[in-house]
């Protein structure tokens, strides 16, 4: 029972930085029904771009470091992800070009990313320029560490903002009205693609603290890292429902869970079996995910 | 007096499907301004050209003397031309509140406004307010249509243009629906209505113009329309 239960506390972990990306996948499917293949990749620059800061500092990285890392890589990580928007979406979306077009950019965009890089970075594993103490506490015999729970806590944090946003604001309002009907929306005098760009700039920032978590909690990075994480994203998005902003999260930790606990008692080598198994299982049983309504029709 | 809309000699096109040919017509201040005109006459493609939703290929579109046919349609909406479009497209997935207060998006800094307004809507339609939580898509069609013209009204229309109100719904609603927009119309806001439903929007219009396949074929008072054989003979018989 107590392996059980530490596994699964760190499945969360794993669920979180799932969920995070996931998000991404989703506010965009959401609001403009592309799935942004390139999405991993942001959260694979996010970590570059916290290892850049954290560079920076010599001795002791404090809150301040690791706080300074996360605000850097969300920004950058933001206008990358807004600048991807523009330059290589925007102009088809705007040709109405079919989705196969839209699908091979995103695969084009992810691999100038990847390879952008590997030339700035280099090909190989990057320690992460950080040292956490591995302490923490126990419950039982179940023990957390600090940065496993300083890593829930700010997740939960981000989600609870989330929520206040999107339910909350006019502007949160504006994005779940455009993902119902844009031209509808527009006739409300709300500024359609700034939104659009709004909710490319919101995932790609939440892809990039899933990005800075995941350096500091594993401590090596790579160019490649986004890749297989942004399909276990996607997976996590299909298995919340797609556009839903919590089906992402609760995705990402059934996710985590279900690859940990498959990882325990079944075989590591498994593990990424298990997760593309139940996309599968998804996407033909219940392709509208745990939480998703069925897409809304556009008129 | 110079109109509030002048619509001149506008063509517009669906790929080769010309959709309108050389319109032209105007719309006066303080008046209900009625377009006319059966199934695929271009009624709707009159009001997308206005809110910018289509592209003109020739001719002009002026609201107060500016011209507007090059802006984008939020801009359009920040200028004070407010369209209730065909079929309401409301936010069926949003509560009632919600669809109200994005009507309000462009005026959401004035929370006095806002909040006089959402008094305004809810007592021209008092059932509103009781269903102010409910989800606006499972709201009757009559319902529906009030959101839609509540949302527009939060968006401070100087010029409050609706496309077929009526469509859809019993004649018992449909007089309800006439009325609320006459008293609108009575409180200051000017009105463009498109409607198929030529007996309903007469009683109520000022002026009216009548479409047929892209081009306006007929105009006049209300008055003189009504008594018009053609129309008799194609709208009222
Ligand atoms: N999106 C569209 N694509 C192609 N043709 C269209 C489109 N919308 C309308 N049309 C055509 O343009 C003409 C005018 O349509 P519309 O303005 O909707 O008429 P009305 O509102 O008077 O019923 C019709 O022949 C219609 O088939
Ligand atoms: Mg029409």
């Amino acid at each position: 029972m107590d392996i059980f239960l530490q596994q699964v506390i760190n499945a969360l972990v794993v669920g979180t930085f799932y969920g995070l990306i996931a998000l991404g996948y989703s506010m965009v499917y959401g609001i403009i029904r592309l799935l942004n293949f390139a999405h991993g990749d942001l959260f694979m620059l996010g970590a570059f771009a916290g290892f850049s800061v954290l560079s920076l500092f010599t001795g002791q990285v404090g809150f301040i470091g690791i706080g300074l890392a996360l605000i850097v890589s969300v920004l950058v990580v933001g206008l990358i992800g807004l600048g991807v928007e523009r330059i290589a979406y925007r102009p088809l979306i705007k040709k109405k070009s079919p989705k196969l077009n839209l699908l091979i950019t995103a695969v084009g965009v992810s691999l100038a990313i990847e390879y952008a890089v590997m030339l700035s970075y280099g090909p190989s594993f990057r320690v992460y320029p950080i040292q956490l103490p591995n302490t923490g506490f126990h419950i039982g015999d179940v023990k957390i560490t600090y940065i496993q729970l300083g890593i829930i806590l700010f997740t939960i944090l981000i989600m609870i903002f989330l929520q206040l946003f999107i339910h909350k604001s006019i502007y949160g309002k504006a994005m779940r009205s455009i993902a119902i009907d844009d031209t509808a929306t527009s006739l409300m005098g709300i500024p359609v693609h700034r939104f659009i760009g709004l909710t490319f700039f919101m995932g790609s920032g939440l892809a990039a603290v899933a990005g800075v978590m995941d350096g500091i909690y594993y401590g090596q990075i790579n160019f490649l890292m986004g890749f297989l994480f942004g399909l276990k994203a996607f997976t996590a998005a299909v298995i919340g429902g797609i556009g839903s902003v919590n089906g992402a999260m609760l995705g990402g930790l059934v996710l985590g869970i279900v690859e940990t606990l498959g990882t325990v008692y079944v075989g590591g080598e498994w593990k990424d079996v298990f997760a593309f198994g139940i996309l599968i299982l998804f996407l033909v049983l219940k392709p509208t995910g745990l939480l998703g309504e069925a897409v809304n029709e556009r008129v | 007096m110079t109109p509030i809309l002048e619509f001149s000699n506008v063509d517009a096109f669906y790929g080769k499907i010309h959709a309108l040919q050389n319109v032209s017509f105007t719309v006066k201040e303080g008046e209900i301004t009625a377009l006319l005109g059966s199934n695929g006459a271009g009624k709707s493609t009159i009001l997308k050209a206005i809110s910018g939703l289509v592209q003109v290929r020739s001719g002009t579109i002026r609201f107060m003397g500016e011209v507007i046919h090059q802006k984008l349609p939020h801009d359009i909406v920040s200028q004070g031309i407010i369209q209730v479009p065909e079929g309401r497209r409301i936010f069926g997935s949003m509560t009632v509140l919600e669809n109200l207060e994005l009507g309000g998006f462009t005026q959401r800094k004035d929370h006095r406004f806002l909040k006089q307004t959402l008094e305004l809507i809810f007592t021209l339609f008092p059932r509103l307010k009781e269903r102010a939580k409910q989800k606006a898509g499972t709201l009757s069609g009559g319902e529906q249509q009030m959101v839609a013209i509540g949302r527009a009204l939060m968006g401070k229309p100087k010029l409050l243009m609706l496309d077929e109100p009526s469509m859809g719904l019993a004649p018992i609603v449909v007089k309800d629906i006439m009325k609320i927009i006459s008293q609108i119309n009575q409180q200051g806001t000017t009105v463009l209505l498109v409607e198929q439903n030529a007996r309903a929007a007469l009683k109520l219009a000022h002026t009216g113009y009548v479409v047929e396949t892209g081009e306006i074929t007929l105009s006049g008072s209300t008055e003189q329309l009504s008594q018009d054989h053609n129309i008799i003979h194609a709208y009222l018989a």
